[in-house]
């Protein structure tokens, strides 16, 4: 007795030590500036590293999860980044910032890091030194790109004007947008930098005496809502319709805005939180499990779920096509998630022709479908199928 | 008799004795001890420690210059980052093209041609209204760049540099091959810094700081000092510019903006406005602080007992940081306005003297 015993714990023991432990390291800003985005982006990776350990979602490999507060700042950053490869060897990096990614890409590229940033900036995804950068969904300049082709639908020769956030983060669709402008018969009035002013009369009447039919926001949701509250204050809001990105939408916008927000339209890849697809679940389920109250109510909270569920279906591919994970393993995993193999996770809308997530050496962008939504009675509904920009790769790569 | 090593009954009896940076061995040797604990150092450190302990350096040669311009010359300049952009992205504009002991001098000498410039306003200005300019100079930086499509509108200009004379660097030395280079550097700047200071320009800057019309009217000329200070002060921020575009690899906007040159302000003004000492601590010390916010704010918010007192929405460990820098500078502006160097002054006088209470 006392021998089986002895022979069931060494077994238990070596099988305990069979499970090796696989890192993953997020740096975001959780405090400080753009907090509102990157508090949820976060939260969602720590829970869905949970939920991958408790559904032993890697065989073999306990899922150690390094989640760590830069906020906002490049160094910081660039610190947690080199703590993580010195310490833990991740075999994946989940950045944050449009400035700090595009900071560190020159050493991910060195140390064969596959990263995957909530920034969509195109230029992360741009030579030189892309090789292992991927963006989970359509990139700043493709939504926005989308949104004009949505315009040009919506009324030929219409005059738009560019408001966006003063920064790399802000100014990344500019030159794509003026040039899909140009083809598709749109005008480009004026293009203004918005940090966040409390008082947007003199933006929206210079705008309106341009003739600006249409706004298209490239920034974060507290400066669109006032933008929002100013133009319904000033009766714009029926005369100038308002678009935007990614980053100005979500429930924080209906939120801050209020009723202004009525009439919003907005670029998404994400399902919304009413949706019934298999990741909308999942993320009802882990925000109301681990309460996190207004944080799981927000669309970056599905974003930090899409991220952090493409590193973990990485690394289980890895493991049971490679039997190890590491960075070799992680990219190679990685760039065969396409074809047959594509990811469907259900975070995110796929179109006709393309699949959920998909990623090849040569097309870094995971989801490349997205719907317009509006904003009706206080909630963002879908008023486009899903479809991807006939016109962005023309404008941007030329072909 | 005179003991060489002792302060104690070595008097300075000549004008050169007293204008001796070292006025005893004993000095010497502890500089020399200091520099090789900082040689060594490194070696004692993770690759991501010693990270941290270049941006201090960095930040420590950029706080020696604006210790020139506010700390010597009484100029209040809320401009530092912005001169230190300056200094990167001419750096990383002619990276590809020179060799960065080039390029980083080049930069410095653009950065101090913009010193001279945003000086201008120094010579009818004073006080808040001259912090203005600056202020200005700060916010138009940013906004030009913004702009620039050449400088890629504030995103990221890649600046490598893989080689040094066959020595290969990369992701495991390149941390620590950048300390010897901007601790070389450093201890230079620290060099001239003390060689002017000493000397008549040195004290013109003291004179004019004090007094500009009596300066005036000593034959100083006050126009071309306060313009020789700004000069000298964006000289220093473009060589710590430059060293942190090739430290960081890259330049982005977002390292220049007024956030830092109100950073530089304090760090200044903690480690005490005026000295070589306080242009070392002061980094040292705000960086420590930030480290330090940041481990107790990742305490605040994995601990549940303290999640359960603070009211909901309300986010503690946002505010840590801004909060602890603010209560920093108000309390040592209250109870210590001579900074941390004077500390280090006390500590100093009673070893100095030492067995000896005077």
């Amino acid at each position: 007795m006392k021998r089986s015993m002895l022979l069931v714990g060494l077994t238990l023991l070596s099988l305990a030590q069979a499970q090796k432990t696989v890192s993953l390291v997020h740096s975001g800003a959780i405090t400080g500036p753009t907090s509102d985005v990157g508090g949820p982006y976060a939260a969602a990776i720590e829970d869905y590293c949970k939920y991958a350990n408790e559904q032993k979602l890697i065989p073999g490999y306990t899922l150690n999860c390094i989640v760590r507060d830069d906020q906002y700042q490049n160094p910081n950053a660039q610190r947690f980044l080199e703590e993580a490869l010195d310490r833990a060897k991740p075999a994946v990096y989940l950045g944050y910032a449009t400035g700090a990614m595009l900071a560190l890409k020159s050493l991910i590229q060195e140390v064969k890091l596959v990263a995957i940033p909530a920034s969509a900036h195109i230029g992360l995804i741009d030579p030189p030194d892309n090789t292992y950068v991927f963006l989970p969904t359509s990139s700043y300049s493709e939504q926005v790109v989308a949104l004009l082709e949505h315009i040009a639908r919506e009324k030929k020769g219409a005059k738009v004007a560019l408001v966006v956030h003063p920064s790399a983060f802000g100014r990344a669709p500019i030159e794509d947008a003026r040039k899909a402008a140009a083809q598709l018969g749109l005008s480009i009035v004026d293009v203004q930098e918005n940090g966040g002013s409390l008082d947007n009369t003199a933006l929206l009447r210079n705008l309106e005496q341009k003739g600006a039919e249409y706004i298209v926001h490239q920034n974060v949701a507290g400066p669109v809502a006032n933008i929002l509250k100013d133009a319904k204050r000033l009766g714009l809001d029926k005369k100038i319709k308002q678009l935007g990105a990614i980053y100005t939408g979500g429930n924080d916008l209906i939120r801050l805005a209020g009723d202004a927000a009525e009439g919003y339209l907005w670029a998404s890849s994400y399902y919304t939180l009413e949706e019934d697809t298999p990741g909308m679940r999942l993320h009802r389920e882990l925000a109301a499990k681990n309460n996190r109250g207004v944080l799981g109510q927000s669309h970056n909270y599905t974003a930090g779920l899409l991220a952090a569920a493409i590193a973990v279906e990485a690394m289980k591919r890895a493991a049971q096509r490679f039997g190890r994970i590491d960075n070799a393993t992680f990219y190679d995993a990685l760039v065969g998630m396409n074809g047959p193999n594509a990811f469907n996770p259900g975070f995110v809308v796929k179109t006709a022709n393309s699949p959920e997530i998909d990623f090849t050496k040569s097309e870094q962008t995971g989801g490349e479908g997205l719907r317009v939504l509006e904003v009706k009675g206080g909630k963002f509904v879908p008023i486009t199928q899903p479809f991807t920009s006939t016109l962005f790769r023309k404008v941007h790569y030329g072909k | 008799m005179r003991n060489p090593w002792a302060q104690t009954g070595n008097y300075r009896t000549s004008y050169e004795q007293d204008t001796t940076i070292f006025a005893t061995y004993r000095e010497i040797a502890s500089v020399v001890a200091l520099l090789v604990a900082l040689l060594v150092l490194p070696q004692l450190l993770e690759r991501s420690q010693v990270l941290t302990l270049n941006f201090i350096l960095i930040y420590a040669i950029a706080v020696l210059g604006l210790n020139i311009t506010t700390g010597y010359a009484g100029l209040i300049s809320v401009g530092q980052a912005a001169f230190m952009g300056v200094g990167a992205y001419t750096v990383a504009l002619t990276a590809p093209y020179l060799p960065f002991y080039l390029t980083i001098p080049l930069g410095a000498a653009v950065a101090a041609a913009f010193g001279a410039i945003v000086g201008i306003p120094s010579l009818r200005v004073k006080h808040l209204y001259l912090a203005l300019a600056t202020l200005a100079f700060q916010e138009i930086f940013v906004w030009t760049v913004g702009r620039m499509p050449a400088l890629a509108q504030g995103a990221s200009i890649p600046v490598e540099m893989r080689n040094f004379l066959g020595y290969e660097i990369g992701f495991r030395n390149h941390n620590h091959f950048w300390y010897y280079v901007i601790l070389f550097t450093l201890v230079l700047m620290v060099i001239a810094w003390r060689n002017l200071l000493r000397g008549k320009y040195g004290r013109a800057l003291v004179a004019v700081r004090d007094n500009d019309r009596a300066a005036d009217a000593m034959g100083m000329d006050p126009g071309r000092t306060k313009l020789m200070a700004f000069a000298l002060g964006a000289l220093y921020a473009g060589v710590a510019g430059g060293l942190l575009a090739y430290f960081q690899r890259s330049v982005v906007i977002e390292e220049f903006t007024l956030a830092k040159s109100v950073g530089f302000l304090a760090m200044a003004i903690v480690g005490g406005l005026g000295t070589v000492v306080g242009s070392l601590l002061g980094p040292a010390f705000i960086e420590y602080l930030q480290l330090s916010m940041e481990r107790f704010s990742e305490w605040i918010k994995g601990s549940q007992a303290i999640q359960q007192i603070i009211p909901p929405g309300v986010d503690v460990a946002s505010a840590l940081l801004p909060l602890s820098f603010g209560l920093v500078i108000v309390l040592f502006l209250m109870f210590e306005p001579r900074g941390l160097y004077n500390w280090w002054r006390l500590v100093r006088s009673y070893f100095r003297t030492w067995p000896f209470k005077y």
